[in-house]
């Protein structure tokens, strides 16, 4: 069955692979185009990884800077795709190093995530379903947890490069994501149900 | 989105509306910012274009009495090595603003005013004067782009640099 979701997520996968294009045969300007495309899905990535949003913003801003130089090595949208999120995490992991010095960190990236039981002010932004998924998620092993929150952003036809980037074999993320989808789902059945 | 919540109800979300909630929940809790993309852009172009970025040198305000009364206009100075750039921002009826501008020591270059999701451009005359006439209200940025590529006859050997020359983003109409 093809979802609306599939429809417009191939939308978007023809439109990125005619920007990749464009900005390789030199439009650079398409360059700035795939910003506003694929800076969600980075910006998850680098929160994911415990950065501030001060440091989120000024590492989103070097990967595409660092971007420009590498383009030739870009061949197509999914590859761009899996090279953005890979510098994105090594510059993460830069700026954490140098910053580990100076204050503690935590390892638990859920915490990036303004605290929804405790704050009274975020339960009333927080839809009713969104509060039960926020449950369901942190009940989730933390390596699921990660998979779902990148994995939500990223175009369904790159699954697989990305696979790579987050440490699985290429084509497992497939059947993690279908595992970690499952037990998202048995832990929003938990909750609904007696 | 009922895709996380409907479990109770016997069907059970697909992938897609589960994957989709999760991305709505995430861009609820922790969403980017919503201008930094337009400010990677930024950073972009201006890595793009080897520009040479001006600074803002001087503001200055004038009341003008005019027939119809006071009418304000702003007068910005830019300065970068090669150039000065100085424009007078004045409001139009409509709201729009003009913007006169005089480029110094005088070139023939091509001036574009870069806002949020568009650009317009005018084409400095040998003395150095452009004017855009109607601007949109809101925040834009110069860039004065060297004449060689106005006139492709100087060829590979343009007279002075090519490096482009931007300006701060600045807002157009005085809200004072």
């Amino acid at each position: 069955m093809l979802t609306a979701n599939q429809v417009s997520a191939d939308d978007h996968y023809a439109r990125i692979a005619g920007l990749v294009n464009d900005a390789k045969q030199g439009r650079r300007e398409a360059v700035g185009e795939l910003v506003p495309e694929l800076s969600p899905l980075l910006w998850q990535v680098a929160r994911s990884s415990g950065l501030s949003s001060s440091d989120a913003e000024d590492v989103l801003q070097s990967v595409w800077l660092n971007l420009l130089a590498h383009l030739d090595a870009i061949r197509t949208p999914a590859s761009l795709t899996s090279w953005l999120i890979t510098t994105t995490k090594r510059e993460a992991w830069r700026v954490r190093a140098a910053d580990r010095r100076q204050k503690p960190v935590d390892h638990e990236w859920l915490t990036a995530i303004p605290d929804a039981g405790a704050d009274s002010e975020q339960r009333l932004i927080m839809k009713d379903e969104q509060r039960e998924l926020w449950e369901a998620l942190r009940s989730l092993p933390g390596r699921c947890q990660k998979l779902l929150r990148i994995v939500a952003f990223v175009p369904r036809p790159d699954y697989d490069d990305v696979a790579a980037r987050l440490g699985m074999p290429r084509g497992s993320v497939g059947p993690t994501r279908g595992r970690c989808l499952d037990k998202l789902r048995s832990a929003l059945d938990g909750e609904g149900g007696p | 989105m009922t895709a996380a919540g409907n479990g109770r109800g016997g069907t059970q979300p697909d992938d897609g509306s589960l994957l989709l909630a999760v991305r709505d929940f995430f861009e609820t809790v922790d969403p980017m910012p919503f201008d930094l993309p337009e400010r990677i852009r930024f950073a972009l172009a201006l890595h793009d274009l080897e520009a040479e970025v001006a600074r803002m040198a001087r503001t200055v305000n004038e009341t003008a009495q005019v027939a119809r009364g006071a009418e304000e206009s702003r007068i910005v100075t830019f300065d970068s090595d090669r150039l000065t750039i100085m424009i007078r921002i004045e409001s139009n009826p409509d709201g729009t603003a003009r913007v006169d501008g005089w480029l110094a020591p005088p070139q023939a270059h091509r001036v574009e005013m870069s806002m949020t999701d568009s650009s317009i451009t005018a084409i400095a005359d040998e003395l150095g004067r452009f004017v855009f006439h109607s601007v949109p209200r809101g925040t834009g940025r110069l860039i004065v782009r060297p004449s060689a590529s106005v006139d492709d006859e100087r060829g590979d050997d343009p007279p002075y640099a090519v490096k482009c020359v931007i300006t701060p983003a600045l807002s157009l109409l005085a809200d004072e």
